[in-house]
């Protein structure tokens, strides 16, 4: 199934917009992937956001917002770098465990500037209007 | 394990929290940004001041966070109000953003909100 460039994508995306990507079981994809997440229609696999470091745990885990978990595949070395507190910059691949959406981290960059987390909301909210919403789903 | 549910932090300036606001609740979870005024070293307590606002901070859960008089920072916790309607916000998690742009985290603050709410109206829009 062919699908639109920005499903290889990372698409930036806010907190709530992660809370609002639609959880659809696949028939289509192999039984390993079988769910798969939209935003108005469109098919995403991939996304990166800028957080702060929440909670202390054996993986880099943020249960904020509610429902969107981060776990970083590369654990140990995460863990001594990213302190509680640190605003980090994350890329992973969307997925789903028993129900909860997640990420699972590919990539973590830590960073320092303290404006970033704010440019990135704008950065979010320029491509949401001028891209991601531009775009028409297949289908639709 | 670190399981239990924790809220994230509304995003809020300190002009937002007043006794009428809807965040001035026991046990609301809130992020708030303000230069550090004030610290005690016997009880922990921090304020940080936003213009004509204040706010007062227990850090004693922020043992690694170096407190620095006149530096801005950006405060994570649960908001105590005392029996005299004070609030105290009990901080879990505590950052000095020295160098922040004030007025361009007050705007897009507002941009933010503004984009959600419609968002939230009409997801395509």
């Amino acid at each position: 199934m062919d699908h639109h460039p920005l499903y290889n994508t990372h698409v930036k995306l806010l907190a709530f917009d992660f809370l609002s990507l639609t959880q659809t079981s696949s028939s289509s994809s192999s039984s390993s992937d079988p769910i798969s997440f939209s935003r108005n229609g469109l098919l995403l696999s991939r996304a990166e956001t800028c957080r702060h470091r929440h909670l202390t745990s054996p993986y880099f885990y943020r249960r904020s917002p509610p429902d969107v978990r981060l776990i970083a595949s590369m654990a140990t070395r995460f863990e001594t770098e990213i302190k509680l507190g640190v605003v980090a910059r994350v890329r992973g691949k969307i997925s789903s465990y028993r129900g909860d959406m997640q990420i699972t981290v590919t990539d973590v960059v830590i960073e320092r500037d303290p404006n970033v987390e704010v440019l990135h909301w704008l950065e979010c909210m320029m491509l949401a209007r001028k891209v991601y919403n531009a775009v028409t789903a297949p289908g639709k | 394990m670190a399981s239990s549910p924790m809220e994230s932090g509304a995003l809020v300036s300190l002009q937002d929290l007043h006794p009428f606001s809807p965040y001035f609740k026991q046990g609301t979870s809130l992020r708030v940004t303000g230069k550090l005024q004030e610290f005690s070293v016997e009880t922990a307590i921090a304020t940080v001041v936003d213009g004509n606002d204040s706010l007062k901070i227990d850090t004693k859960n922020l043992r690694e966070l170096s407190i620095r008089v006149g530096s801005m920072y950006q405060f994570i916790g649960e908001l105590c109000i005392q029996p005299d309607n004070e609030a105290v916000l009990q901080a879990r998690v505590g950052r000095n953003v020295d160098g922040i742009d004030v007025n361009l985290y007050h705007q897009s603050l507002q941009l933010l909100r503004q984009f959600q709410a419609n968002h939230l109206k009409n997801p395509s829009a």
